[in-house]
């Protein structure tokens, strides 16, 4: 059975108490902001993930996305759950108050976010890509554009999507076809086919926005020749209306291992009318914006569904009956012990909880520095928060959803053999991770990204904001035992970033063979360290805890858990890493 | 060896002073002669010309002290004084008669024998001869400088069928030696060598360059990089001589040249050349040429003279895919289909047709041909290396199918090699079609050559040792721009120990254009991102030990240095027994302008030359003063000799003029410190403490009032304040070089966890130029 209930104490853990979020919003000017305000907006999107998304979540699964003569029909109970998302203000949660937004700062939208996706990850596609498109609009579109189209997106009566994809063309977008031809007007007509498009079609909103990448007729090939067009379903009319259809039309949708009922799209653009967006040539770079945000989404995405499999599987391991403890029943008042007395169990759910918060813990992070990025007080902060996210970005979402699919993987098991069948609801958790993995930048091009742009950059500089608060952190506490798993891993890390930079610099296949093994590397040390400071911001807060204290005992239990069984990994892989691409490289393709 | 203890210089025009200043820098007197102005002293113009020389830059002299070996005259008063020089070189106007009347008097008032050379470009030799003297010819040749003498490493020398061989074996061996000249002989053919075929590549480049629909940039990226020829190309250059120079040069060619040269062919009319000359646009010298830097409106834009409209607009970098692909395959490049490989194969592929008719016509060897083309145009390769690139008979065929007449020496060379290494031997073609050995001159000695005959003793990633005889090895950098780095600090730990077993001295030397321009910061600035300190840490206290190794080694360690010695490199002359330093040599310890401070010994090495130099006031705040002063502004040595006033040389380091001769004299040097070495005994300074760092910092603080120093300066100089005057020292203590070496350690330390600094860093290796954060 799944079940989720939002994790608000830990939520306000890693907020408040962690990441210090008073002096955060002080600093980005949003003291008005005050915790309370933040503790209320948590509670209410908690209850509404779980009373309004959860319940559509297995039966969205169940019925899936139906395609007729272009016409798409989501699973029953979206459209109302979606009108009420609307109605209730979410989908205007972080946008800028200048397009009808809340402005709430990022740290609060990313656990919305979060409870969204750990409820319906399907359901939380179609916000969560108009999103992505209006972070995009508001980057790089016209002034025109952005008082046209931002402030129903925002509202949520209009949604948005990203095209990238054609059949041909996936990971290497140099190949994209789609043409724009400039009309005397000043809009172009767009003409090509795009697939794996989610959310391209559906019933939830009376207008799509399409943020579509194409090129323009003299454009240079290759990326360099790739821009960005914004094509409505419906063609505005003068008060902003939804009016005559424009030249796009949904040709199929796909029919998917999970996430069933989020739309899957094969749009066809026929001399369909679009604005650029941004300037001619330079779409790839405005993608980008929305792309970035997104991958920080998916990663997100991934603990959301982290969350519900660990639930779900606490809550079947306290009432499944099955055999006795090791050490001798527990209960004998009842048939058997309940599974969560034996050791290989808890071994699961120890690991499922330690990455989970460990992950919600680092996402904090990073949200900050969304917020900084942003509203930083000096250009040196917003810079350095730039960096930060840069390098975090590939992390997060690479190593989030590869532990989403192995921690509900691992859930699962807890089920045993009801976990594999299809009524508890946790076969649909693994099968909805799982694309996690894929879109928006398979996880190998995330781990490339980190070792082939991120690190490299500026000679290392991107690092200096994730590097230098650990070594300093470990330096502070260096007359703590407990530090010592970190900095073990975290000199691992150190040693395998020059190993890669430098045998990178010579082969670049060498830092290609290290990097799914170094961005796991990387974010296991960003994990040790959330669980580090969270040791001592636990510690603090105990003596005086009172009812609280079993939440602070338990974050100590699993960051010794944390530290002891996941962060020695961390040798392994540098081990796996310095061993170089020969063993990988050396087969001649005949001989697979 | 020749010595002239003083030398006439008659006109004092651009080359005249520059010529004055080179014999000059040589520690040679010279006696600068011109014409008594109709207004002003009898002296001025020869006067004013040694001022305009002081103010050049880059500078003529070396030295201030160089300046003062010239005595300015006027040919009025002070001809016959020509009479206490040993040679006699003429730069006046290029007229003959007036050349001419000058040789007469010369002549009557010079003693006898005295070398009378002429710096003339144009003028033949006979021509300049004629109806002169016997003994007049005897001792007369033409010696042909480059702009500017001091760094133009060429002379060609031309001399006549009556010329005194001895005589001009004196003058060339002056030449070499004492002002460090490559001294190539020409015949007496117009435009000699390097200016007959760097005239005949320009003009080329500059009228096809159009005709082939190539942009500017286009084409001078055409003719840079691919060709190892400098990246301004041919209008960039043509900028930096003149433009208003060609026209005349161009004449004068088409005047001398044979009716049947095929330089005749290729200079034509370029009315946008002939346009820009007219509205002023002569080059860089005036408002711009093909390049320039528009101010208008504030800002600065670099533009260039578009073909098609003959206007100026924004500069447009190139953009030819067809480079790329060639790659460094210059038979590629020469067939590359469509305009950039005709372009490349009309301009350069007749160019080096036309090379290879210069010999036997403008000189003996292919040798001379491509020196001058090497030292005169800075080209990486001469005309024959390039040939050697794409095969002489595809060189050959190709031309012939131009219909453009190939040489007797390509014919001859019938699939061979112009050059090549025979039994460690390099060797050249010859006009008889046999291959000779390529004899240097003697006091001459090339790792080039030793490389020929022998692998390296020791050898890793970023160094090389090398056995150069007489029981002397040679440490030589080969890292990327020789930048320091672990290995190399590997490495020498290793060479100092054979050294000690096996060998007498060593030598540390290498032949890249810089001895070396500091650590790898690249990877000190990685390594500082990832927040690896310890590892830092270990860098610098590694290159520490290192340099106190060399410095009490117990044999003879000497450096010897050309082109930049910066930061570390500057630190390995510190540490040196004895320099032996390329006059060409700039050094400086510039940490502070990426925001750290010399971490290798280099402060404490300053600190203890200039607390014993017996020219320095009493007490212990002179020395560091003096030495922050250096230190805290980052400066450089714009020479051997300036190096010598700042202490980098000490008053017995050597200093070597010709660049070819370096290695010979370093080793000499170290093998005459060979008997009885003794290293030197540790120093023990007395250095002022916390009150002469306050002293040292009220100092910044009033430049930074004055806006002369940052923010981030002053933190800089906080910590070199600190170093230098021993931390915490007192007065009455003596400071001891590990207790320096751990302060420069410290201070270099908390500078690099600075963000400032690393900010510094990171500026510097991506734009090249020093952040001011």
């Amino acid at each position: 059975m799944q079940i989720y209930n939002a994790p608000l104490r830990d939520m306000r853990f890693v907020m408040h108490e962690l990441h210090g979020s008073a002096a955060h919003l002080d600093r980005i000017g949003k003291s008005g902001v005050t915790s309370e305000l933040i503790d209320s907006i948590l509670e209410e999107a908690g209850k509404f993930a779980s009373e309004v998304l959860l319940p559509i979540n297995a039966s969205g699964d169940e019925e899936g996305c139906h395609y007729e003569n272009g016409v798409v029909r989501t699973p029953r109970g979206f459209k109302q759950a979606y009108d009420q998302f609307r109605e209730s203000g979410w989908s205007a949660l972080a946008a800028p108050a200048e397009f009808g937004g809340q402005d709430l700062p990022d740290i609060v939208g990313k656990m919305v976010e979060e409870m969204q996706c750990s409820a319906n990850l399907s359901f939380s596609l179609y916000p969560g890509l108009t999103q992505g498109a209006t972070l995009a609009l508001l980057g790089h579109g016209s002034d025109e554009l952005k008082a046209r189209f931002l402030p129903k997106m925002i509202e949520g009566v209009w949604s948005g999507t990203m095209n990238l994809t054609e059949a041909h063309c996936g990971t290497d977008l140099g190949l994209l076809r789609t043409k724009a031809v400039p009309q005397e007007d000043g809009s172009y007509r767009i003409t090509g086919a795009k697939i794996f498009i989610s959310s391209g079609e559906h019933d939830l909103t009376e207008n799509i926005i399409h943020l579509v990448l194409a090129r323009l007729p003299d454009a240079p090939k290759g990326v360099k020749g790739i821009s960005m067009f914004l094509v409505p379903k419906f063609l505005p009319t003068g008060d902003n209306k939804p009016g005559p259809r424009n030249g796009v039309t949904c040709a199929g949708i796909e029919h998917k291992m999970g996430l069933k009922a989020s739309a899957t799209c094969q749009l066809v653009f026929e001399d369909a009318v679009g604005w650029l967006v941004g300037e001619p040539n330079r779409g790839l770079a405005a993608m980008f914006t929305m792309m970035n945000a997104e991958r920080l989404s998916v990663g997100i995405q991934g603990l959301g569904v982290a969350e519900t499999a660990y639930q779900s599987a606490v809550h079947y391991a306290r009432e499944r009956l099955q055999g006795r403890a090791l050490s001798g029943p527990r209960r004998p008042d009842l048939a058997a012990d309940p599974i969560i007395v034996h050791p290989d169990v808890r071994r699961t759910l120890m690991t499922i909880r330690a990455y989970v918060e460990g992950c919600r813990a680092l996402s904090g992070w990073v949200a900050q520095a969304l917020d900084l990025e942003k509203l930083g007080p000096d250009p040196e902060t917003r810079r350095a928060a730039e960096d930060f996210v840069a390098l975090m970005t590939p992390v997060v979402k690479a190593l989030f959803t590869d532990l989403a699919f192995e921690t509900s993987s691992m859930a699962l098991q807890v089920y045993g053999g009801h976990g594999y069948i299809r009524d508890h609801g946790m076969e649909q958790l693994v099968r909805d991770a799982r694309i996690c993995m894929i879109y928006e930048g398979a996880n190998g091009i995330q781990a490339l990204d980190l070792v082939g742009r991120k690190l490299p950059a500026h000679m290392g500089r991107m690092l200096r904001g994730f590097f230098h608060p650990v070594q300093a952190f470990i330096e502070a506490n260096a007359a703590d035992p407990r530090i010592m798993p970190l900095a073990r891993a975290f000199g691992a890390l150190q040693q395998a970033t020059a190993h890669i930079a430098q045998a990178g610099l010579k082969d670049p296949e060498e830092a290609g063979a290290a990097a799914t093994d170094y961005l796991r590397l990387l974010g296991l040390v960003a994990l040790g360290y959330m669980w580090a400071r969270t040791t001592q911001v636990a510690e603090a807060k105990l003596p005086t805890a009172n009812g609280d204290a079993s939440f602070y005992q338990s974050k100590l239990t699993t960051a010794q858990f944390f530290n002891e069984r996941l962060l020695p990994q961390a040798g392994a892989l540098w081990t796996a890493i310095k061993a170089g691409k020969e063993s990988m490289m050396a087969l001649d393709s005949a001989a697979f | 060896m020749a010595t002239f203890s003083k030398v006439a210089v008659i006109g004092s025009g651009v080359m005249g002073a520059g010529i004055a200043a080179q014999i000059a820098n040589a520690g040679v007197r010279v006696l600068l002669l011109d014409i008594v102005p109709k207004e002003g002293g009898r002296n001025s113009v020869a006067e004013g010309a040694i001022a305009r020389a002081l103010k050049t830059d880059p500078a003529p002299f070396m030295s201030a002290a160089a300046a003062r070996l010239v005595e300015p005259g006027n040919i009025e008063d002070d001809l016959a004084r020509v009479a206490e020089c040993d040679w006699i070189v003429e730069v006046v106007v290029e007229r003959l008669d007036i050349k001419q009347a000058l040789y007469r008097k010369l002549d009557a008032l010079r003693r006898p024998g005295t070398p009378v050379s002429s710096n003339t470009s144009t003028i033949p030799l006979k021509t300049l001869t004629e109806g002169m003297p016997d003994a007049f010819v005897r001792d007369f040749m033409i010696t042909h400088f480059f702009n500017p003498p001091r760094y133009m490493r060429l002379l060609e020398l031309i001399t006549g069928p009556a010329t005194d061989p001895a005589l001009a074996r004196r003058v060339a061996d002056f030449c070499d030696v004492a002002l460090g000249k490559s001294v190539v002989a020409c015949h007496d053919s117009p435009g000699f060598i390097a200016n007959r075929l760097g005239v005949f590549w320009m003009t080329s480049a500059v009228t096809e360059a159009p005709l082939h629909g190539l942009t500017i940039e286009e084409a001078d990226a055409i003719m840079g990089r691919p060709f190892g020829i400098p990246k301004t190309g041919v209008f960039g250059l043509m900028d930096l001589v003149g433009l208003d120079l060609m026209p005349h040069v161009n004449a004068s060619m088409q005047g001398a040249l044979p009716p049947a040269d095929e330089f005749h062919a290729v200079n034509r009319d370029v009315p946008i050349a002939r346009k820009l000359i007219e509205t002023g646009y002569t080059g860089r010298k005036g408002k711009g040429g093909f390049y320039r830097l528009n101010r208008e409106g504030g800002k600065r834009v670099k533009e260039t003279i578009d073909f098609a409209t003959g206007e100026f607009r924004p500069e447009r970098r190139a953009d030819l895919p067809e480079l790329k692909a060639a790659g460094r395959d210059l038979r590629a490049l020469f067939e590359t289909p469509g305009r950039v490989g005709a372009y490349a194969w009309k301009v350069m592929g007749h160019t080096l047709g036309y090379a290879a008719k210069l010999v036997p016509e403008a000189a003996d060897s292919i040798l001379d041909i491509d020196e001058a083309m090497r030292l005169g145009y800075n080209w990486k390769h001469g005309p024959f290396e390039l040939i050697d690139q794409v095969g002489a008979d595809w060189l050959a065929a190709k031309l012939r199918a131009d219909g453009f007449a190939v040489a007797p020496i390509l014919e001859r060379a019938a699939g061979r090699s112009f050059y090549r290494v025979h039994e460690g031997k390099r060797q050249y073609l010859g006009l008889d079609g046999a291959y000779h050995d390529v004899v240097r001159p003697e006091g001459v000695l090339l790792l080039e050559d030793v490389k020929l005959t022998q692998k390296p003793l020791l050898r890793n990633a970023s160094a090389a040792v090398w056995d150069v005889g007489d029981g002397v090895l040679c440490f030589e950098f080969t890292s990327k721009s020789n930048a320091l780095d672990e290995p190399i600090m590997t490495l020498l730990q290793k060479t100092i120990t054979l050294v000690r077993d096996k060998y007498k001295a060593l030598v540390i030397y290498n032949e890249g254009r810089n001895f070396s321009v500091g650590a790898n910061i690249g990877l000190a600035l990685f390594a500082a991102n990832m927040a690896a300190w310890a590892q830092v840490e270990a860098l610098i206290a590694t290159g520490q030990e290192i340099m106190q190794k060399l410095k009490y080694a117990p044999f003879p360690v000497v450096s010897a240095p050309s082109g930049m010695a910066l930061g570390g490199g500057c630190e390995f002359l510190l540490h040196s027994s004895a320099v032996q330093a390329h006059a060409e040599t700039y050094a400086g310890l510039v940490e502070c302008g990426v925001g750290l401070l010399p971490g290798w010994g280099g402060c404490k090495e300053m600190l203890g030359r200039w607390s014993t130099d017996p020219k320095m006031p009493k007490g212990p705040m002179p020395a560091p003063m003096k030495v922050f002063e250096m230190i805290s502004t980052a400066k450089v040595a714009k020479s051997a000799a300036e190096a010598r006033e700042m202490g980098i040389l000490r008053k017995a380091d050597g200093i070597t003029m010709n660049r070819n001769r370096l290695l010979a004299d370093a080793k000499r040097r170290a093998l005459s410190m060979v008997d009885g070495y003794k290293p030197p005994e540790p120093r023990e300074i007395v250095l002022p403490g916390p009150s002469g760092k306050v002293a040292i910092e009220q100092a910044v603080q009033g430049f930074a009032k004055l806006g002369l120093a940052t923010r981030h300066d002053i933190v800089v100089s906080g910590e070199l304040a600190t170093v230098l005057t021993g931390g915490r020292t007192d007065i009455i203590d003596i400071v001891k070089e590990s207790k320096l070496l751990e302060l420069e350690r410290e201070g270099f330390l908390r500078l690099l966890r600075t963000p400032a600094t690393l900010a510094r860093i990171e500026h510097m290796l991506e734009t090249g130029k020093p952040l001011r954060n």
